[in-house]
């Protein structure tokens, strides 16, 4: 749509410019440089919608995003891949922002493309993707017993790669909130062991950071990812869950508006504007990256972040270097430490046009040895349980013997194939009441109305 | 002489063929998809089906719709008096200035040679929290002792984006008033002068009837683009905080993007509606046709 006004105005433009032209000798050349490069825009444009239905030749392609040197590590495993299969296969590369990612796929995937033959998913929208018969069920084709999954993390297959008892993908990658803490500053102000609930972390906060402040202003007790995105969802679960609330009551219905929930969000909104340990700009700016530079600047006592800040933590540029350790997130009194589980998984395209070859590429991935060089050059989480016994992966990794433990007891998101828009509306009311536009109470309420038309216009 | 004029008209016709053919292929097909499928429940994991005027019927009530309708209006008669005004400050210097034009230039139309993503990021790096620009110089001059929330609350959010948006796109206004201003003759200044008028009476009496044209030309664009506003806000508050700086375009973009491409349509034909409602008033007040 906003193309036609465009081209109106394109129009409009190029008719009223021989106007300006014979009106004004100064600025013409300015003009015309500007008319020539928006013709020249559209010509090129015009060539590159052209370009894409081009060449057609079957070949393997798998569509990956991330870091650049992700990417790049994906290449060299791709081309280890043809080395020891014969087969060829191209890594097409996408950008690194989650959402722009699931954007190229759905494109792609709703237009029955032939590639990608296979992606990486992010395990949020797994659920959407099987529910849209987008992709091939692992276990229809190939001998009997082709996968065992024995190795892989019992829980994270039973609820993310499980879709109406098929199986629809498998993990890659496997994530879950943690508390990073300052180690040194908790044993200079005599606490001996990171909190365990709430109440302790905001204590021990409040307390250590009006000591700090002294020294530096800018030092806050807790950071963790506010901003209105999906982290923040995985965020408010971890707080909830631990309470005994979350998205989906018992009957499996979703349900926001309850008491649980209201106690998790307003802590959330306290340790913002009550106690103070977490910056306004929490519910503005944090996402993982600004959370993990202030915390590896040495300016938080606690951060949640994801199992990938540790290596960076541990880098030589980092100001925590040997000054911090991870541990379980806090709970609510007489709730239990809640992970939410994160991550990426492989699945291979229903209009794939060469599944034997795709499926042997989704067994070479997730296979122990490209699982432990994931793990040992990306610092990656592997899919797989019998890769954090490693030795090897162990002493270059010393955490991931307490990150296997936490991976057990990881809590998925709903799987449910609208839980995006579920999400959105969610992300969108709590960040309103951590930014004190609304109340927690009226933003549930709110949400909770709102969820219930998407469920009655997407549920079958 | 009939004949003549009439062949004439046929090979102009030809002449817009090729034109013609590139904007069907180009604007009207997609545009036409556009509002066909606003009609339609296009989710990819459910059965695809007509529902008529459905899509219209939810959005109705649907309270976020309404909070992005209100803010790309207001955004509207925010941005485009500022920049408008701005604008035309900026012309009017530019056309009086004799001496070190090419640097004033280029001032002026730096902002406007800055791809909107990137101005919108350097915006972001003067707001931010903890190291922003704003706030350094704020505390620094000791002017503020607490750092300023700027994209934290709906309000001040709200001229955050339309301070960046005035600064990346007022150079454009401003160019195209000057090229009117070149355009009105000296004499006329002249003669006004000799019956005694003064620059302000100049300017209302004179100058601005005749800019008339071209400051509707740069009220047009503006209009329609700040509707349909999308860089700026992606990339300086994603529509944060709780939905508060949602644009309309960014609202139908979030629906695109969870794959419910029937609603998005609706949402884009609603905002290609109010904005063809802005330029058809435009034209029609302005007088813009030739009669």
């Amino acid at each position: 749509m906003s193309c036609l006004s465009t081209c109106r105005i394109e129009f409009i433009l190029a008719t009223s410019q021989p106007y300006l032209y014979y009106k004004c000798r100064y600025i013409n050349s300015l003009w015309g440089c500007m008319m020539l490069f928006r013709y020249i825009s559209i010509v090129i444009a015009v060539c590159l919608v052209l370009s894409c239905g081009g060449q057609k030749e079957s070949n393997l392609v798998f569509t990956v995003g991330g870091a650049p040197a992700e990417i790049d590590f994906w290449e060299e495993l791709a081309d280890e891949f043809t080395a020891e299969t014969g087969i060829k296969i191209t890594v097409n590369r996408q950008p690194t922002d989650t959402d722009q990612r699931r954007q190229g796929l759905v494109v792609a995937l709703k237009a029955e493309s032939s590639d990608p033959d296979i992606f990486l998913m992010d395990v949020a929208w797994v659920a959407q993707m099987a529910a849209s018969g987008w992709l091939l069920d692992l276990e229809q084709f190939g001998s009997d017993g082709s996968f065992s999954l024995e190795p892989f993390y019992r829980n994270v297959i039973e609820l993310a790669d499980r879709y109406n008892n098929k199986l629809i993908a498998l993990p890659v990658y496997v994530d879950g909130g943690l508390l990073y803490y300052r180690a040194d500053l908790l044993d200079r102000f005599g606490y001996d062991d990171p909190p365990r609930t709430w109440q302790e972390l905001i204590e021990q906060a409040v307390r250590i950071q009006a000591e700090m402040q002294d020294e530096r202003a800018d030092f806050y007790g807790y950071i963790w990812q506010g901003a209105q995105y999906e982290g923040l969802i995985c965020n408010f679960l971890e707080v909830a869950v631990s309470g005994g609330g979350g998205i989906v009551n018992q009957s499996g219905e979703i349900e926001i508006n309850t008491e649980a929930n209201l106690e998790a969000l307003r802590m959330m909104r306290a340790m913002i504007a009550d106690y103070e340990i977490s910056p306004p700009n929490t519910y503005t700016e944090f996402t993982e990256e600004e959370v993990r530079v202030l915390f590896q600047q040495g300016k938080a006592l606690f951060e949640r972040n994801w199992p990938y800040a540790y290596k960076l933590h541990r880098a030589e540029n980092s100001a925590v270097r040997d000054k911090f350790a991870i541990a379980s997130l806090p709970h609510f009194e007489g709730g239990r430490s809640v992970a939410t589980l994160g991550g990426w998984h492989i699945g291979i395209s229903r209009f794939c046009d060469l599944p034997d070859q795709a499926l042997e590429f989704v067994r070479f991935v997730t296979s122990y040895e490209t699982q432990k060089k994931l793990a040992l050059n990306l610092g990656w989480n592997p899919g797989r349980r019998d890769v954090y016994d490693d030795h090897e992966v162990l002493n270059q990794l010393p955490h991931f013997a307490q990150l296997q433990e936490i991976f057990e007891n990881a809590y998925p998101r709903p799987t449910l194939p609208y839980y995006t828009q579920v999400s959105e509306v969610m992300q969108r009311y709590l960040n309103s009441a951590l930014a004190g536009e609304m109340t927690p109470r009226d933003a549930l309420r709110k949400a909770d109305e709102e969820i219930e038309t998407i469920v009655s216009r997407y549920s079958q | 002489m009939l004949t003549v004029y009439r062949h004439n008209n046929l090979s102009g016709y030809i002449f817009l063929l090729p034109l013609f053919l590139f904007m069907a292929g180009f604007v009207l097909v997609p545009v036409v998809g556009t509002l066909l499928n606003s009609f339609y429940k296009d989710v990819p994991f459910l059965q695809s089906e007509f529902n008529g005027l459905d899509n219209y019927r939810s959005l109705g009530g649907d309270s976020s719709f309404w909070q992005s309708l209100r803010f790309s209006l207001l955004f509207v008669m925010a941005a485009v008096p500022l920049e408008l005004l701005l604008g035309m400050v900026f012309a009017l210097v530019l056309h009086k200035a004799t001496n070190s034009k090419a640097l004033l230039w280029a001032a002026v139309l730096i902002p406007w040679a800055i791809p909107s993503a990137v101005s919108a990021r350097i915006w972001e790096l003067i707001y931010n929290y903890n190291y922003g620009l704003a706030n350094f110089v704020l505390t620094k001059f000791g002017l503020t002792t607490e750092p300023i929330n700027w994209l934290g609350g709906s309000f001040s959010a709200f001229w955050a984006v339309t301070v960046a948006d005035v600064w990346k796109t007022t150079p454009f206004v401003a160019i195209i008033i000057l090229a009117g201003l070149q355009a009105v003759p000296d004499d006329f200044h002249e003669s006004a002068k000799i019956d005694g008028a003064g620059f302000i009476r100049r300017f209302f009496s004179l100058t601005l009837p005749l800019l008339k044209p071209v400051i509707v030309v740069a009220l047009l664009f503006r209009t329609i683009d700040s509707l349909r506003v999308f860089d700026v806000i992606y990339v300086l508050t994603g529509g944060g905080p709780g939905g508060a700086t949602s644009a309309l375009s960014l609202y139908g973009y979030e629906y695109y993007l969870i794959g419910d491409f029937g609603y998005a349509s609706t949402i884009s034909v609603v905002l290609f509606v109010i904005a063809m409602a802005l330029s058809i008033l435009y034209v029609r007040f302005s007088r813009f046709e030739r009669e």
